[in-house]
């Protein structure tokens, strides 16, 4: 028999790959101007990827999160550029306000302790997240480890918590702590004075590295492989829900990362709703937009500019939703 | 007490700015409007301070006026402007900074009189018309380098027509949508 003819089976096959990547393209990029997608309940835990910039960048991202609920959000991954010792010091500082909001709630509430005795519940939540920085809601797998000085009955209680918590789900957790957030460096994708021959190359190096925050959070404290992992593990080792990004270059490269994992459904990617991601153009752009933010317009789920003038950018993908940070 | 404080960015100062505020014209204004301690934080740029406060110094005690005005610098602090804004807030002053956008979010959050001054020596930059818009808005005064005894004169008169920043409603929207609802809205999370 003789072979088939080598150049038209390469172009029909091509022909192929290419109806099929754009098929699948067009099947996982947004549609035009945002429109919510279908209503969902919330997971007990999610993660959150959050990436930071330069100075302005990682100031007004850190805007951008002052009311972020450590109840929602229960992991977070920071990405921070190597070599950008100033983000990781601002994330280490933000973390630590998150959990003195917590503690001073914590306070509030244990000064009404003798007038009302009705939200018992609610209270042994904080006091709970007090003293570990972490509860689990199971109340089978004890991860955040207790102080030397705590007393085995405080921590039944606290597992007591944590159970009436998972069935009804009402009330969820403050998650704080070291073993609620980790900083994951990525390297630069194009630095100062960087000739324009070499930085394909780097930008490539920053897309692969980008793959590893995306897949998985370091777990700090490993639990036993005997004993089940709690939701919120889980979490921080399953894809984040969601992506938040203002603007350095590096983001260009992990929203692709991203749209990578989608396109190809990795771990159920797209199929489950997570990589979803948000750009929000930096506030110092008032009237056009930013390199960044030019590449990934097309490409974010949502789209945030923060002045009139951009409203509508990008063939109705800009969303003016005031000044956000 | 009345304070002004100047910051110029601590990685690249913005030394067009330091000079310009301690020109004779500066100098002027700031005694008009009644200021009394003028604090520079002038980052890398010492010499430049030095160099141009001696020569302030030199310019008030001619016009016997060095006892009105004090003049005082700082370098960089790693722990934030906090106190120097709070040293604003309470004594009724005023700030000028150049015009990044870090610069101008920490100081509106004391919500004190803010002038800022584009560096118009950067290319492709947006200082400008980022200053512009916040100015349309009435968030804060714009400098001019080569002059800023207007923006100065202004100050005063500002305190009391300057806008809140953030802005609590956005105008066209009837609702803000804060960014914790936008980023469960783009989830569909609806609890």
């Amino acid at each position: 028999m003789p072979p088939p003819p080598p150049l038209s089976f390469t172009l029909a096959l091509l022909t192929t790959l290419l109806v099929v990547t754009s098929l699948r393209l067009l099947a996982i990029l947004p549609r035009h101007p945002f429109r919510p997608p279908p209503p969902r309940k919330r997971p007990l835990a999610s993660r959150i990827l959050i990436v930071l910039g330069s100075g302005g960048h990682t100031h007004e991202m850190f805007r951008l999160l002052r009311e972020l609920d450590t109840r929602k959000w229960t992991h977070r991954t920071y990405v921070v550029s190597s070599g950008d010792a100033f983000s990781a010091q601002w994330v280490r500082r933000f973390e630590g306000e998150l959990e003195g909001r917590v503690r001073d709630a914590e306070r509030r509430r244990g000064k009404g302790d003798g007038e009302d005795e009705d939200e018992d519940g609610g209270r042994g939540d904080v006091a709970a997240v007090g003293k570990n920085g972490h509860v689990n809601v199971n109340g089978n797998a004890k991860i955040g480890g207790n102080g030397g000085g705590e007393k085995p009955k405080e921590a039944e209680a606290e597992a007591e918590v944590g159970k009436g918590r998972g069935r009804g789900g009402q009330e969820r957790p403050y998650c704080i702590g070291p073993e609620h957030y980790d900083i994951a460096n990525i390297p630069r994708a194009r630095h100062i004075h960087q000739s324009l021959l070499t930085t394909p190359l780097t930008c490539l190096r920053t897309l692969f590295s980008a793959f590893h925050p995306l897949l998985s959070a370091p777990s700090p404290l490993p639990t036993p492989p005997h004993l089940p992992h709690t939701p919120y593990e889980r979490a921080a080792t399953d894809l984040p829900a969601l992506i938040l990004t203002n603007g350095p270059a590096t983001a260009v490269l992990v929203v692709l990362a991203a749209l990578t994992l989608r396109f190809f459904d990795y771990r159920g990617a797209e199929r489950r709703g997570l990589c979803r991601t948000i750009y929000v153009e930096s506030f110092a752009r008032v009237k056009t937009l930013s390199l960044s933010g030019r590449c990934l317009v097309w490409v974010v789920d949502r789209f945030l500019v923060q002045w009139e003038e951009l409203w509508g950018v990008g063939r109705g993908r800009g969303e003016f939703c005031g000044v956000l940070v | 007490m009345k304070v002004c404080f100047v910051t110029t960015g601590a990685t690249a100062p913005f030394t067009a700015l330091i000079e310009s505020v301690l020109s004779p014209s500066s100098l002027d204004a700031f005694l008009k409007e009644g200021y009394t301690h003028l604090l520079v934080q002038y980052g890398t740029a010492k010499e430049i301070y030095t160099d141009r406060a001696k020569a302030a110094q030199t310019y008030l005690q001619q016009s016997q006026k060095n006892r009105e005005l004090e003049i005082g610098g700082m370098d960089f602090n790693p722990d934030g402007l906090k106190e120097q804004f709070k040293l604003v807030q309470e004594s009724k002053g005023l700030v000028i900074s150049h015009a990044g956008s870090g610069s101008i979010l920490e100081a509106l959050r004391y919500q004190i009189p803010l002038a800022v001054v584009p560096n118009t020596l950067l290319l492709d930059n947006h200082q400008e018309e980022l200053a512009v818009a916040m100015e349309r808005s009435n968030y804060l005064l714009r400098g001019d380098v080569k002059n800023l005894a207007p923006a100065i004169a202004k100050s005063s008169d500002f305190r009391a027509k300057m806008a809140q920043f953030p802005p609590l409603t956005s105008g066209k929207h009837r609702e803000t949508k804060s960014f914790a609802d936008i980023m469960d809205e783009t989830m569909g999370f609806l609890d």
